[in-house]
Protein backbone atom coordinates (compact mmCIF):
# COMPACT_ATOMS: atom_id res chain seq x y z
CA UNK A 1 0.00 0.00 0.00
CA UNK A 2 1.34 3.45 -0.82
CA UNK A 3 2.30 5.81 1.96
CA UNK A 4 -0.68 8.00 1.26
CA UNK A 5 -3.02 5.01 1.29
CA UNK A 6 -1.59 3.98 4.67
CA UNK A 7 -2.05 7.49 6.04
CA UNK A 8 -5.63 7.51 4.77
CA UNK A 9 -6.32 4.17 6.40
CA UNK A 10 -4.94 5.39 9.74
CA UNK A 11 -7.18 8.45 9.69
CA UNK A 12 -10.18 6.37 8.66
CA UNK A 13 -9.42 3.86 11.44
CA UNK A 14 -9.92 6.60 14.03
CA UNK A 15 -13.41 7.22 12.65
CA UNK A 16 -14.09 3.47 12.35
CA UNK A 17 -13.14 2.70 15.95
CA UNK A 18 -15.24 5.56 17.19
CA UNK A 19 -18.21 4.18 15.32
CA UNK A 20 -17.98 0.41 15.70
CA UNK A 21 -17.00 0.53 19.36
CA UNK A 22 -18.80 3.70 20.36
CA UNK A 23 -21.98 3.86 18.28
CA UNK A 24 -24.55 1.60 16.72
CA UNK A 25 -27.62 -0.02 18.20
CA UNK A 26 -27.12 -1.05 21.80
CA UNK A 27 -28.77 -4.33 22.65
CA UNK A 28 -29.33 -5.60 26.16
CA UNK A 29 -26.98 -8.50 26.72
CA UNK A 30 -24.04 -6.85 25.03
CA UNK A 31 -20.60 -6.79 26.54
CA UNK A 32 -20.70 -3.54 28.40
CA UNK A 33 -17.80 -1.82 30.02
CA UNK A 34 -19.67 -0.38 32.91
CA UNK A 35 -20.86 -1.86 36.14
CA UNK A 36 -24.56 -2.64 36.34
CA UNK A 37 -25.42 -0.23 39.09
CA UNK A 38 -23.62 2.59 37.34
CA UNK A 39 -25.85 1.95 34.33
CA UNK A 40 -28.89 2.54 36.47
CA UNK A 41 -27.52 5.87 37.54
CA UNK A 42 -27.01 6.76 33.89
CA UNK A 43 -30.71 6.27 33.19
CA UNK A 44 -31.79 8.78 35.79
CA UNK A 45 -29.08 11.18 34.75
CA UNK A 46 -30.13 11.20 31.13
CA UNK A 47 -33.64 12.33 32.03
CA UNK A 48 -32.26 15.11 34.22
CA UNK A 49 -29.77 16.26 31.65
CA UNK A 50 -32.32 16.24 28.83
CA UNK A 51 -34.57 18.57 30.74
CA UNK A 52 -31.72 20.91 31.59
CA UNK A 53 -30.44 20.93 28.02
CA UNK A 54 -33.92 21.66 26.69
CA UNK A 55 -34.40 24.50 29.14
CA UNK A 56 -31.30 26.36 28.00
CA UNK A 57 -31.52 25.57 24.29
CA UNK A 58 -29.91 22.60 22.62
CA UNK A 59 -27.73 23.97 19.85
CA UNK A 60 -24.29 22.49 20.37
CA UNK A 61 -22.72 25.52 18.70
CA UNK A 62 -23.48 29.19 18.75
CA UNK A 63 -25.91 30.46 16.18
CA UNK A 64 -24.49 33.14 13.94
CA UNK B 1 -23.01 -17.59 21.44
CA UNK B 2 -24.01 -15.57 18.44
CA UNK B 3 -22.96 -12.10 17.53
CA UNK B 4 -25.51 -9.49 16.43
CA UNK B 5 -24.38 -7.64 13.34
CA UNK B 6 -27.20 -5.40 12.15
CA UNK B 7 -30.92 -4.76 12.18
CA UNK B 8 -32.91 -4.42 8.98
CA UNK B 9 -36.48 -4.46 7.74
CA UNK B 10 -35.55 -6.01 4.43
CA UNK B 11 -36.99 -9.50 4.03
CA UNK B 12 -34.19 -10.85 1.83
CA UNK B 13 -32.08 -13.51 3.52
CA UNK B 14 -28.40 -12.65 4.00
CA UNK B 15 -25.61 -14.81 2.64
CA UNK B 16 -24.29 -17.53 4.97
CA UNK B 17 -22.79 -17.67 7.54
CA UNK B 18 -25.16 -14.85 8.48
CA UNK B 19 -28.67 -15.74 9.56
CA UNK B 20 -31.73 -13.53 9.89
CA UNK B 21 -33.72 -13.78 13.11
CA UNK B 22 -37.20 -12.41 12.48
CA UNK B 23 -39.04 -10.36 15.07
CA UNK B 24 -42.08 -8.34 14.10
CA UNK B 25 -41.29 -6.73 10.77
CA UNK B 26 -37.61 -6.69 11.56
CA UNK B 27 -34.69 -9.03 10.99
CA UNK B 28 -31.70 -9.23 13.30
CA UNK B 29 -28.71 -10.36 11.25
CA UNK B 30 -26.53 -12.70 13.28
CA UNK B 31 -23.28 -14.57 12.88
CA UNK B 32 -21.54 -17.22 14.95
CA UNK B 33 -19.48 -15.49 17.62
CA UNK B 34 -15.77 -15.70 17.04
CA UNK B 35 -13.33 -15.54 19.88
CA UNK B 36 -11.32 -12.99 17.97
CA UNK B 37 -9.33 -10.33 19.77
CA UNK B 38 -10.38 -6.82 18.87
CA UNK B 39 -7.87 -5.59 16.33
CA UNK B 40 -8.05 -3.01 13.56
CA UNK B 41 -8.15 -5.92 11.07
CA UNK B 42 -11.20 -7.39 12.84
CA UNK B 43 -12.93 -4.01 12.79
CA UNK B 44 -12.20 -3.55 9.09
CA UNK B 45 -13.61 -7.04 8.43
CA UNK B 46 -16.82 -6.08 10.21
CA UNK B 47 -16.98 -2.83 8.30
CA UNK B 48 -16.56 -4.71 4.99
CA UNK B 49 -19.34 -7.10 5.98
CA UNK B 50 -21.70 -4.24 6.86
CA UNK B 51 -20.91 -2.46 3.61
CA UNK B 52 -21.62 -5.55 1.53
CA UNK B 53 -24.94 -5.97 3.38
CA UNK B 54 -25.74 -2.33 2.71
CA UNK B 55 -25.40 -2.87 -1.02
CA UNK B 56 -28.73 -4.66 -0.88
CA UNK B 57 -30.58 -3.22 2.10
CA UNK B 58 -30.88 -0.42 4.62
CA UNK B 59 -29.68 -1.37 8.07
CA UNK B 60 -28.78 -0.19 11.55
CA UNK B 61 -25.37 -1.52 12.61
CA UNK B 62 -25.24 -3.08 16.07
CA UNK B 63 -22.47 -2.18 18.53
CA UNK B 64 -19.41 -4.33 17.91
CA UNK B 65 -19.07 -7.18 20.37
CA UNK B 66 -22.77 -7.55 21.07
CA UNK B 67 -23.44 -11.19 21.83
CA UNK B 68 -26.41 -13.18 23.00
CA UNK B 69 -26.86 -16.84 23.85
CA UNK B 70 -28.90 -17.91 20.84
CA UNK B 71 -31.43 -16.86 18.22
CA UNK B 72 -34.27 -16.82 20.72
CA UNK B 73 -32.32 -14.33 22.81
CA UNK B 74 -31.67 -12.27 19.67
CA UNK B 75 -35.39 -12.03 18.95
CA UNK B 76 -36.12 -11.20 22.58
CA UNK B 77 -33.51 -8.45 22.57
CA UNK B 78 -35.39 -6.41 19.96
CA UNK B 79 -38.89 -7.31 21.09
CA UNK B 80 -40.53 -4.20 22.49
CA UNK B 81 -38.25 -1.90 20.50
CA UNK B 82 -39.81 -2.62 17.13
CA UNK B 83 -41.47 0.76 16.75
CA UNK B 84 -38.33 2.69 17.63
CA UNK B 85 -36.08 0.58 15.40
CA UNK B 86 -38.45 0.75 12.44
CA UNK B 87 -38.58 4.54 12.81
CA UNK B 88 -34.78 4.71 12.83
CA UNK B 89 -34.56 2.52 9.76
CA UNK B 90 -36.98 4.82 8.01
CA UNK B 91 -34.81 7.77 8.95
CA UNK B 92 -31.68 6.22 7.44
CA UNK B 93 -33.44 4.86 4.34
CA UNK B 94 -31.20 5.39 1.32
CA UNK B 95 -28.60 7.28 3.34
CA UNK B 96 -25.06 6.78 4.61
CA UNK B 97 -22.97 8.39 7.30
CA UNK B 98 -20.10 10.73 6.56
CA UNK B 99 -17.60 11.79 9.23
CA UNK B 100 -15.98 15.22 9.27
CA UNK B 101 -13.16 16.44 11.51
CA UNK B 102 -11.43 19.78 11.44
CA UNK B 103 -8.32 21.03 13.21
CA UNK B 104 -6.18 24.14 12.88
CA UNK B 105 -3.16 23.45 10.69
CA UNK B 106 -0.07 22.80 12.77
CA UNK B 107 1.92 25.19 10.62
CA UNK B 108 -0.13 27.93 12.23
CA UNK B 109 1.52 29.01 15.46
CA UNK B 110 -0.65 27.72 18.28
CA UNK B 111 -2.50 30.70 19.76
CA UNK B 112 -0.90 31.79 23.03
CA UNK B 113 -2.84 30.85 26.12
CA UNK B 114 -5.38 33.53 26.95
CA UNK B 115 -4.05 36.00 29.47
CA UNK B 116 -7.36 37.57 30.35
CA UNK B 117 -10.93 36.51 30.73
CA UNK B 118 -11.89 38.62 27.74
CA UNK B 119 -9.25 36.94 25.57
CA UNK B 120 -10.46 33.52 26.67
CA UNK B 121 -14.07 34.27 25.73
CA UNK B 122 -12.98 35.86 22.47
CA UNK B 123 -11.02 32.74 21.58
CA UNK B 124 -14.01 30.53 22.46
CA UNK B 125 -16.30 32.66 20.37
CA UNK B 126 -13.82 32.49 17.51
CA UNK B 127 -13.61 28.71 17.65
CA UNK B 128 -17.35 28.39 17.95
CA UNK B 129 -17.92 30.64 14.93
CA UNK B 130 -15.29 28.77 12.91
CA UNK B 131 -16.97 25.48 13.74
CA UNK B 132 -20.40 26.86 12.80
CA UNK B 133 -19.00 28.19 9.51
CA UNK B 134 -17.96 24.64 8.65
CA UNK B 135 -20.92 22.78 10.11
CA UNK B 136 -23.82 24.80 8.69
CA UNK B 137 -23.06 24.42 4.98
CA UNK B 138 -22.51 20.69 5.51
CA UNK B 139 -25.63 20.21 7.59
CA UNK B 140 -27.53 21.89 4.76
CA UNK B 141 -26.59 18.94 2.54
CA UNK B 142 -27.49 16.32 5.13
CA UNK B 143 -30.67 14.74 6.34
CA UNK B 144 -29.44 14.88 9.92
CA UNK B 145 -26.25 15.63 11.80
CA UNK B 146 -24.66 14.83 15.14
CA UNK B 147 -21.91 16.98 16.59
CA UNK B 148 -19.62 14.88 18.75
CA UNK B 149 -17.26 15.91 21.54
CA UNK B 150 -13.55 15.77 21.02
CA UNK B 151 -10.63 18.11 21.00
CA UNK B 152 -11.05 18.92 17.31
CA UNK B 153 -12.43 22.26 16.19
CA UNK B 154 -15.30 20.31 14.65
CA UNK B 155 -16.10 16.62 14.94
CA UNK B 156 -19.41 15.59 13.44
CA UNK B 157 -21.37 12.87 11.70
CA UNK B 158 -23.73 13.63 8.83
CA UNK B 159 -26.55 11.44 7.52
CA UNK B 160 -26.42 12.00 3.77
CA UNK B 161 -28.51 10.61 0.90
CA UNK B 162 -26.42 8.10 -1.03
CA UNK B 163 -26.93 10.23 -4.13
CA UNK B 164 -25.59 13.32 -2.35
CA UNK B 165 -22.28 11.87 -1.14
CA UNK B 166 -20.20 13.28 -4.00
CA UNK B 167 -21.73 16.74 -3.59
CA UNK B 168 -21.02 16.58 0.15
CA UNK B 169 -17.39 15.61 -0.42
CA UNK B 170 -17.10 18.45 -2.95
CA UNK B 171 -18.50 20.88 -0.38
CA UNK B 172 -15.88 19.73 2.16
CA UNK B 173 -13.23 20.38 -0.50
CA UNK B 174 -14.64 23.88 -1.10
CA UNK B 175 -14.64 24.64 2.62
CA UNK B 176 -11.06 23.40 2.85
CA UNK B 177 -9.98 25.74 0.07
CA UNK B 178 -11.88 28.59 1.71
CA UNK B 179 -10.13 27.96 5.04
CA UNK B 180 -6.49 27.10 4.26
CA UNK B 181 -5.54 27.72 7.89
CA UNK B 182 -7.61 24.66 8.87
CA UNK B 183 -7.23 20.98 8.02
CA UNK B 184 -10.50 19.24 7.18
CA UNK B 185 -10.91 15.53 6.65
CA UNK B 186 -14.03 13.70 5.56
CA UNK B 187 -14.31 9.91 5.71
CA UNK B 188 -17.03 7.53 4.60
CA UNK B 189 -19.40 6.37 3.45
CA UNK B 190 -20.09 4.51 6.68
CA UNK B 191 -23.15 2.59 7.80
CA UNK B 192 -25.33 4.94 9.90
CA UNK B 193 -23.67 4.15 13.26
CA UNK B 194 -24.25 7.57 14.80
CA UNK B 195 -27.92 7.62 13.86
CA UNK B 196 -28.80 4.11 14.99
CA UNK B 197 -29.45 4.87 18.62
CA UNK B 198 -30.59 7.54 21.02
CA UNK B 199 -31.60 11.10 20.33
CA UNK B 200 -29.44 12.21 17.40
CA UNK B 201 -30.73 15.37 15.74
CA UNK C 1 -10.83 -2.13 2.24
CA UNK C 2 -11.21 0.73 -0.18
CA UNK C 3 -10.03 4.21 0.70
CA UNK C 4 -12.52 5.74 3.14
CA UNK C 5 -11.09 9.23 2.91
CA UNK C 6 -13.43 11.30 0.73
CA UNK C 7 -11.81 14.67 1.26
CA UNK C 8 -8.37 15.26 2.66
CA UNK C 9 -6.56 18.40 3.85
CA UNK C 10 -4.39 20.41 1.49
CA UNK C 11 -0.86 19.08 1.80
CA UNK C 12 -0.89 16.31 4.33
CA UNK C 13 -2.77 14.64 7.14
CA UNK C 14 -0.28 15.72 9.81
CA UNK C 15 -2.83 17.64 11.89
CA UNK C 16 -4.62 14.34 12.43
CA UNK C 17 -1.54 12.18 12.85
CA UNK C 18 -1.49 12.51 16.63
CA UNK C 19 -4.93 10.92 16.86
CA UNK C 20 -3.25 7.59 16.19
CA UNK C 21 -1.67 7.49 19.63
CA UNK C 22 -5.05 7.22 21.23
CA UNK C 23 -6.11 4.18 19.19
CA UNK C 24 -4.41 1.62 21.41
CA UNK C 25 -6.00 3.40 24.35
CA UNK C 26 -9.40 3.38 22.73
CA UNK C 27 -9.28 -0.34 22.10
CA UNK C 28 -7.98 -1.35 25.50
CA UNK C 29 -10.21 1.09 27.35
CA UNK C 30 -13.29 -0.23 25.69
CA UNK C 31 -12.71 -3.90 26.18
CA UNK C 32 -11.30 -4.06 29.68
CA UNK C 33 -13.55 -4.57 32.66
CA UNK C 34 -11.36 -4.55 35.73
CA UNK C 35 -11.73 -2.92 39.16
CA UNK C 36 -9.63 0.08 38.19
CA UNK C 37 -11.84 0.79 35.25
CA UNK C 38 -14.89 0.70 37.51
CA UNK C 39 -13.43 3.59 39.44
CA UNK C 40 -12.63 5.32 36.21
CA UNK C 41 -16.18 4.63 35.06
CA UNK C 42 -17.53 6.50 38.05
CA UNK C 43 -15.09 9.35 37.52
CA UNK C 44 -16.20 9.41 33.90
CA UNK C 45 -19.81 9.71 34.99
CA UNK C 46 -19.14 12.55 37.39
CA UNK C 47 -16.88 14.45 35.05
CA UNK C 48 -19.41 14.14 32.25
CA UNK C 49 -22.07 15.81 34.38
CA UNK C 50 -19.64 18.56 35.30
CA UNK C 51 -18.57 18.97 31.69
CA UNK C 52 -22.16 19.12 30.51
CA UNK C 53 -23.02 21.84 33.00
CA UNK C 54 -19.84 23.70 32.18
CA UNK C 55 -20.70 23.65 28.47
CA UNK C 56 -24.26 24.78 29.06
CA UNK C 57 -23.15 27.64 31.26
CA UNK C 58 -20.35 28.68 28.97
CA UNK C 59 -22.70 28.65 26.00
CA UNK C 60 -25.11 30.88 27.90
CA UNK C 61 -22.28 33.23 28.80
CA UNK C 62 -21.04 33.39 25.21
CA UNK C 63 -24.55 34.26 24.01
CA UNK C 64 -24.74 37.08 26.54
CA UNK C 65 -21.32 38.39 25.59
CA UNK C 66 -22.11 38.13 21.89
CA UNK C 67 -25.41 39.88 22.39
CA UNK C 68 -23.78 42.84 24.10
CA UNK C 69 -25.06 44.55 27.22
CA UNK C 70 -22.34 43.38 29.57
CA UNK C 71 -19.76 45.72 31.02
CA UNK C 72 -16.10 45.15 30.28
CA UNK C 73 -15.63 44.15 33.86
CA UNK C 74 -18.42 41.58 33.69
CA UNK C 75 -17.01 40.11 30.49
CA UNK C 76 -13.58 39.87 32.05
CA UNK C 77 -14.87 38.18 35.19
CA UNK C 78 -17.02 35.73 33.23
CA UNK C 79 -14.06 34.90 31.02
CA UNK C 80 -11.74 34.30 33.93
CA UNK C 81 -14.26 32.03 35.60
CA UNK C 82 -14.66 29.85 32.53
CA UNK C 83 -10.96 29.87 31.83
CA UNK C 84 -10.37 28.51 35.31
CA UNK C 85 -13.17 25.94 34.97
CA UNK C 86 -11.75 24.77 31.66
CA UNK C 87 -8.26 24.41 33.13
CA UNK C 88 -9.59 22.53 36.12
CA UNK C 89 -11.61 20.15 33.91
CA UNK C 90 -8.51 19.39 31.84
CA UNK C 91 -6.60 18.61 35.03
CA UNK C 92 -9.35 16.32 36.28
CA UNK C 93 -9.51 14.51 32.95
CA UNK C 94 -5.76 14.02 33.05
CA UNK C 95 -5.88 12.66 36.58
CA UNK C 96 -8.26 9.93 35.45
CA UNK C 97 -6.71 9.32 32.07
CA UNK C 98 -9.86 10.47 30.26
CA UNK C 99 -10.09 12.29 26.94
CA UNK C 100 -12.77 14.71 25.83
CA UNK C 101 -14.30 11.91 23.75
CA UNK C 102 -14.61 9.77 26.88
CA UNK C 103 -16.98 12.31 28.35
CA UNK C 104 -19.58 11.61 25.71
CA UNK C 105 -21.25 9.20 28.00
CA UNK C 106 -23.02 6.31 26.40
CA UNK C 107 -26.36 5.57 27.99
CA UNK C 108 -27.17 2.55 25.86
CA UNK C 109 -30.61 2.73 24.29
CA UNK C 110 -30.98 6.27 25.61
CA UNK C 111 -28.20 7.44 23.39
CA UNK C 112 -25.28 9.69 24.06
CA UNK C 113 -25.20 12.48 26.53
CA UNK C 114 -23.43 15.32 24.78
Amino acid sequence: MSEQALAHQDVALVDLIDRLLGSGVVIAGDITLSVADVDLVYVGLRALVSSVATAVGEEPLLPR
Amino acid sequence: MIELIAITDDPAAPAPPLRAVRSGGLAVLCAPAEDAVVTPAALWRREALLESLMEDRDLLPVRYGTRVADERAAAAAVAGRGGELRARLERVRGAVELAVRARPRETEAAPPAARSGREYLAARLGRSRAAVALHEPLAALARASAIQPGDELLRAAYLVDRTAVAAFADRVGELQRAHPQLALVCTGPWPPYSFAEGAGA
Amino acid sequence: MNDKVLAAPLGDLDPFAHDERSLADALTRRIEADPESVERGLAQLVLTIVELLRQLMERQALRRVDGGGLSDDQVERLGRTFMELDRRMAELRDEFGLTEEDLNLDLGPLGRLL
